[in-house]
């Protein structure tokens, strides 16, 4: 039996597409859930070996008294069972109980100062105050290190990259909500911040 | 567990009871303990914001005593690359448990074999058939395989598979996720599959295809603790061999094999009693009392 030239490429294409299906589930499967305002707990290791280091046991969801961390399932893939917290529903306030139950050390024992679970990010052209519709000042009066991490330039809101824990406060009582869920004050993951700097 | 076959009243109260042969009686009231334990815990948490208990069987804390599942602290060990003392140390009574018991913590304290032994007898009292009719077999040296396979793919990966697929834990994290969140995670459906397993096989999944199973037989390969077979009061009755929830065959000194999870399950079955636990205290007396 002959195969005509559109035959074998029409079956080419198709075992390419086969065999590139595995890939793209994999690469589904294994993305990270961490991205804008979805953070890991304080302490985390870097994204790349946390789903390798933690072993879901779930003790830093049992633990935290806010209910900010909750756990992923099989949906996330290879991050089915670990942590995660959306700072626009419950953010985290720091009481650092989960990175004292930690048996693996995934969430590494640091002082409260030294979290970095992202970085907050002020979108000056949803930001009532930088847009200048009125005077609104809740992220820096709900920062947890007060004209410190957020300091007040102008009366506008500024963050201080040196000192922002990612804690998620400031972006859960921002009043400004975008079409997207996006609040005028935004948390980055650090990595994210990381790649858009340099 | 059935209604008729928990423990009835004390021969004290009155006339004849049946009562739950020795070592089942006892292994169902430790592993009901244990599973209460877990799901107990996520209450306790999330409604009296205790945290003195806490975790499941991946890992499980009382107060400052922390237990780290050997299977699973070995897995982000190896994948990670980094030691952790908290972690090594909370690994220090599994394992010294699995080394002298053995794979004791499959058959008297695993959640999952808390359900499968109500699945169990969920069958035995609506079929009335008290032993079940294996019909799907493996060897059971597929159990290396697949704890080295899981270690291996784990590893090829770059994430933990058991981990997140771990039955145990999969039921302590349901239970967590239905207190914590008022539902249930998708991954719970292995659960069920190896549950409806449980009708075709006994203990079909914990016989050969868990890791943490395999991973614990392994380590107690020379546990003190082993099935002791009499030889020579014994009648090859084969009473043993259909008790055995592995199906292993204590009457051919199977009960000393790496598989053997010292459930006791043969010690009851046996009516000459000619199977005991034995503590052997030298690896020669084992081997000895195997050939006489």
């Amino acid at each position: 039996m002959t195969l005509g030239r559109r035959d074998f490429l029409r079956q080419a294409g198709a075992a390419c597409c086969l065999s590139l299906l595995p890939v793209s589930v994999a690469a589904g499967l294994s993305a990270t859930p961490v991205a804008r305002n979805l953070l890991r707990p304080p302490g985390a290791v870097v994204e790349e070996i946390f789903p390798a280091k933690c072993i879901r046991c779930g003790r830093c969801v049992e633990v935290c008294p806010y209910r900010s961390i909750r756990m992923l399932d099989i949906r996330h893939g290879l991050h089915a069972g670990t942590p995660l917290i959306e700072v626009t529903k419950i953010p985290c306030y720091l009481c650092m109980k989960c990175v004292d139950v930690c048996p693996t050390g995934c969430l590494r024992r640091i002082r409260q100062s030294e979290t970095r679970m992202g970085l907050a990010i002020v979108d000056r052209f949803q930001c009532a105050t930088w847009i200048g519709t009125t005077l609104c000042r809740t992220c820096y009066d709900k920062c947890p290190f007060a004209d410190r991490a957020i300091r007040l330039d102008q009366l506008r809101p500024i963050v201080n990259e040196a000192l922002c824990t990612g804690c998620g406060i400031c972006t859960h009582t921002c009043p400004v909500t975008g079409a997207d869920g996006s609040k005028a004050i935004n948390i980055l993951p650090l990595q994210a911040v990381e790649k858009a700097v340099g | 567990m059935t209604r008729q076959e928990e423990p009835g009243p004390l021969p004290a109260a009155g006339g004849k009871t049946t009562r739950l042969p020795r070592f089942l009686g006892r292994r169902r009231r430790v592993l009901a303990a244990a599973f209460l334990l877990i799901v107990l815990n996520p209450l306790l948490n999330y409604y009296l914001h205790s945290s003195f208990l806490q975790g499941w069987y991946q890992s499980f804390s009382i107060g400052n005593l922390w237990f780290v599942s050997p299977l699973e602290g070995l897995e982000s060990l190896l994948i990670s690359k980094t030691l952790y003392t908290p972690s090594l140390i909370g690994m220090v009574i599994p394992v010294g448990i699995a080394l002298v018991l053995g794979r004791v913590f499959c058959s008297w304290v695993c959640p999952m074999s808390f359900l499968l032994e109500l699945v169990d007898g969920l069958r035995r009292h609506l079929s009335g058939q008290r032993h079940l009719a294996n019909r799907l077999l493996f060897a059971k040296r597929v159990l290396w395989f697949v704890l080295i396979g899981e270690i291996g793919l784990s590893m090829v990966l770059g994430a933990p598979l058991f981990v997140f697929l771990s039955p145990p834990g999969l039921v302590g994290r349901e239970m967590m996720m239905l207190v914590f969140f008022k539902n249930l995670a998708l991954e719970g459906l292995l659960l069920v599959i190896i549950m409806l397993l449980e009708l075709l096989t006994r203990r079909f999944f914990c016989r050969t295809f868990c890791p943490l199973g395999g991973m614990l037989a392994f380590l107690g390969r020379h546990r003190r603790l082993r099935i002791h077979l009499d030889k020579d009061g014994c009648t090859s009755c084969g009473a043993c061999g259909n008790a055995c929830p592995l199906g292993l065959l204590p009457e051919q000194g199977e009960g000393t094999s790496a598989y053997c999870w010292n459930c006791g399950e043969c010690v009851d079955s046996c009516r000459q009693k000619m199977l005991s636990f034995r503590w052997q205290l030298e690896k020669t007396a084992v081997k000895r009392g195997n050939e006489q």
